[in-house]
């Protein structure tokens, strides 16, 4: 018996079953990478989601920086549940191939979860999503759909009837050897939501102490504020509700001791309250009671005043697939004075109507003309340069512009840790 | 005039926000948005095979009555032109009203009965997700691809490049205070599995004006840099590459500096965990020359230097919460104590359902502020940090607790007088 020749045999047959898997493996690979190629063509318009982390975990897709060379535009919006956590609404878009192709689904993220449950909650929901485009596409025979086996469904009873208190307190320090600069925050809240009532009651309290040194003198500058507020509203149909707020409030900025108002108040959305997450046109009328302890004497020899006023103010929100607009404007007035009013003015327009270009502008102003509570005298150089006063004004305006245009690559399917993310450059604004 | 451009700006505003409400449609599948999500489908399948596909598909309900049903699925066997091929037409009813899909299955040239018949099952299946999409049973579905893919396996023209350019303006004032900002940049990157190249130039100038006892304050800071950073893929734990920097900065004194520096990292955890888990070691050695707007304390109006950056960086994401961790100590080679030495770290840790704690923080020692001008600062430019100052440390960090209870998994979303309930977005630039 010739062993080494048997050896020889089965060390060839076994090379030839690993060439033979090998080659089908790289066959596999190479079929899969060609699927890829006309695997759908998705933009994510989500400003909140873990984009990295979403693009590892679906591959079945491909991703494009614009949308006009999507075939799927996911437009993610979000709104505050009365729990705490957030409502997700996937507003799925077919465009191109996909025309008239739509979904929505929505997920919700509970106030205690993490980054990463909520991460995953979102994933899930847009591969569901998803899966019906890619069904439409060759990369459908390489997908797999899994069901684990279901859980006993949890006890969906109430006992806290719709109350969720929260109670948080922050502290925040920041020094270097010439200057000191501490902030403390607490705030405690009780809510209850629910589709025909909204009640909340809300206290929080915010301390400001900082200390600079210059020429070996020491300035020290420091703020407080307290506030506790509460909000009442009913639900009357798709477009109307009427509420009732008060809130109490004191603080040095704005040279108040104490300061009451009760205010009864009525809305009306021109568009049904259900569709609030993609647009809303509101319109909110306020009448207001207020009665005022000033700390120092006020520019109108005032310690003390009961006023009436009344408000009006008009907002839009908006996001569809071209970008989004917030505006708001509102114009308010006392009653024993007309001269006493304020007009105030806010916007946010951001579009991608071409190719590439992509704009923004937001901008604010006010006209001011009820600065009641401004003190008689002079405030100091360093109350003014660390604005720790209310200072007379008649205006004030904002305005933030920007424009970009990108080309090249359409695809962003590629993450590359390596060396730290992009960095740096470049900031992030949150309108709620 | 004021009240004239007031009127403008607001009817201008209000024009674009009515172009808008002209362009809408009405919002399409409009399933309540009570936060309930809808019972499991009720699946009435006709067609061939009707028993395998209905063990295919455990994770909906199937029944044998089409009245009961709340999803009518048909599917029928066909042909046109390209060859055979299986349809499948989707129908909601009741709660699924108004929802349809029709979906196809082209089964490839000499493929068996069975595979065919998987394959139209799989097509049953993702046809299936848009309806379970909208009920509890979503939260038990996963979809993944069977192998992993390359993500450059597409057909891209441009290879991989893409080139931005973007400006930025903001200006904002009161009677007494008025400032402005500009910014501009430009930008090429490229980013592969093999390769992240990204060039890019800022520029950004900052002037206020505050007005005390008749006095104007005028206060000014500018700034412009131009920044490349080229990485090589060595294997998954791996990368080389290397930065180069010029910049100046009135805040750092600084009228001219070009850094350059070569560096290695090295990732404790596969690169391609990095969602979830990085622990990157970054060594980085080069050259720096500087010049200055003003002479420094050191009598120095430019010098060139040699430095040494060893950094250590954690960055943790897992179901407890989050974690990042980041150290990092520098020094100069001709003098050994001019040196520097950071941390900073944050952690947002869900110590259980319902109770989050926040830190976040940082500090530094401070031995290698050699830019100083000899000058000093005034006590605007103090106040309104547009200069460094000299310091031995710095430190900020921040710290939270927070404690929610009752009711926390109600859904409702009520957006009733705004504030807390409204739409929120975020805008990045």
């Amino acid at each position: 018996m010739d062993y080494r020749h048997l050896r020889v045999t089965l060390g060839s047959i076994l090379l030839l079953i690993f060439a033979v898997l090998s080659a089908s493996a790289q066959d596999a690979t190479a079929e899969l990478e060609a699927l890829k190629k006309s695997a759908p063509k998705v933009y994510l318009d989500c400003g909140e989601c873990d984009i990295e982390y979403i693009k590892n975990e679906i591959s079945f897709v491909n991703y494009v920086r614009d949308r006009k060379e999507a075939q799927v535009h996911i437009l993610v919006t979000t709104q505050h549940t009365g729990s705490g956590g957030r409502e997700y609404t996937l507003t799925f878009l077919g465009q191109n191939e996909f025309s008239g192709i739509d979904d929505l689904v929505r997920y919700f993220s509970k106030q205690s979860d993490t980054q990463d449950d909520i991460r995953k909650g979102l994933v899930r929901s847009l591969k569901q999503g998803l899966a019906g485009y890619a069904a439409r596409t060759p990369i459908a025979s390489r997908l797999i759909v899994r069901a684990e086996e279901e859980a006993r469904s949890a006890d969906i009873r109430d006992r806290w009837d719709s109350w969720v208190f929260n109670i948080g307190g922050e502290g925040r320090f920041n020094g270097e050897e010439s200057s000191l600069r501490n902030n403390f925050g607490f705030n405690l809240t009780a809510n209850r939501i629910t589709a025909d009532w909204k009640l909340r009651i809300g206290f929080s309290s915010h301390f400001d102490k900082d200390s600079f040194t210059y020429d070996g003198e020491e300035i020290k500058s420091s703020q407080e504020n307290y506030s506790a507020d509460g909000l009442l509203v009913k639900s009357l149909g798709d477009h109307w509700s009427a509420g009732l707020s008060f809130a109490a409030a004191s603080s040095t900025y704005d040279n108040t001791r104490r300061r009451f108002t009760i205010a009864p108040a009525v809305e009306f959305n021109l568009f049904p309250y259900a569709e609030s997450t993609r647009r809303q046109l509101r319109f909110l009328y306020r009448l207001q009671w207020e009665n005022v302890r000033y700390q120092e004497a006020t520019i109108y020899d005032r310690t003390r005043e009961s006023l009436w006023s009344e408000s009006l103010s008009i907002t839009l929100d908006l996001k569809e697939k071209w970008g989004s607009i917030s505006t708001s404007l509102s114009g308010s007035h006392y009653f024993h004075d007309l001269k006493f009013n304020r007009i105030n003015l806010f916007g946010f327009i951001q579009l991608n109507l071409i190719k590439g270009l992509n704009a923004h502008i937001i901008g604010g102003g006010s006209r001011i003309h009820d600065q009641l509570g401004l003190v008689k005298g002079d405030a100091s150089l360093e109350e003014i340069l660390l604005r720790r006063r209310q200072l007379a004004t008649t205006y004030n305006y904002f305005v933030m512009a920007g424009l970009s245009y990108t080309f090249g690559s359409i695809y962003t399917n590629v993450v590359n840790p390596r060396f730290g993310r992009a960095g740096g450059q470049g900031m992030t604004i949150r309108i709620d | 005039m004021k009240k004239l451009l007031t009127r403008k700006i607001f009817f201008l505003l209000a024009a674009i926000g009515f172009l808008g409400l002209g362009g809408i449609g009405r919002a399409q599948n409009t399933i309540p948005s009570n936060g309930l999500p809808l019972p499991t489908p009720k699946i009435f399948l006709t067609g061939p095979d009707t028993a395998f596909f209905q063990t295919e598909t455990p994770f909906v309900d199937h029944v044998q009555d089409r009245t009961a049903a709340s999803v009518l699925i048909e599917i029928a066997a066909g042909r046109d032109a390209e060859g055979a091929f299986y349809a499948l037409e989707f129908k909601g009813v009741r709660e699924f009203e108004g929802m349809k899909d029709s979906l196809r299955y082209r089964p490839a040239a000499g493929e068996s009965a069975e595979d065919s018949r998987k394959g139209v099952a799989r097509i049953l299946k993702l046809g299936l997700m848009r309806f379970v999409n909208k009920t509890s049973t979503a939260s038990r579905i996963d979809i993944s691809l069977q192998a992993s893919v390359n993500p450059t396996a597409v057909v891209d023209p441009w290879n991989f490049w893409v080139f931005s350019l973007g400006g930025n303006a903001m200006i904002n004032g009161e009677s007494s205070y008025q400032s402005q900002m500009w910014m501009g940049n430009l930008s090429a990157n490229r980013v592969t599995p093999e390769w992240k190249i990204r060039l890019g130039a800022n520029l950004h100038s900052n002037k206020s004006v505050y007005s005390y006892e008749d006095f104007d304050y005028e206060s000014t800071s500018d700034s412009l840099s131009v920044q490349s950073l080229v990485v090589r893929s060595i294997n998954d734990h791996w990368s080389i590459g290397a930065t180069v920097s010029a910049s100046s900065s009135t805040y750092n004194n600084i009228d001219f500096n070009l850094i350059l520096k070569p560096a290695v990292e090295f990732d404790v955890f596969p690169y391609s965990e990095s969602t979830k888990k990085q622990l990157r070691i970054l060594y980085a050695v080069g050259p720096e020359v500087y010049r200055y707007r003003e002479e420094t304390i050191f009598d120095k109006k430019k010098e060139t230097l040699w430095s040494q950056t060893l950094s250590v960086s954690l960055d943790l994401r897992q179901s407890w919460g989050s974690l990042s961790l980041s150290l990092s100590g520098s020094n100069y080679f001709h003098d050994f104590k001019k040196n520097k030495l950071s941390l900073d770290g944050g952690v947002s840790w869900r110590i259980f359902e319902g109770l989050n704690f926040n830190i976040e923080g940082g500090g530094a020692r401070v031995r290698d502020q050699f830019s100083l001008p000899k000058g000093g600062a005034s006590l605007e430019e103090v106040l309104l940090q547009r200069r460094q100052l000299a310091t031995g440390y710095n430190y900020f960090f921040s710290i939270g607790l927070s404690y929610a209870f009752g009711s926390v998994n109600s859904h409702v979303v009520n957006p009733r007088f705004g504030s807390g309930g409204g739409g929120g977005f975020m805008i990045s630039f």
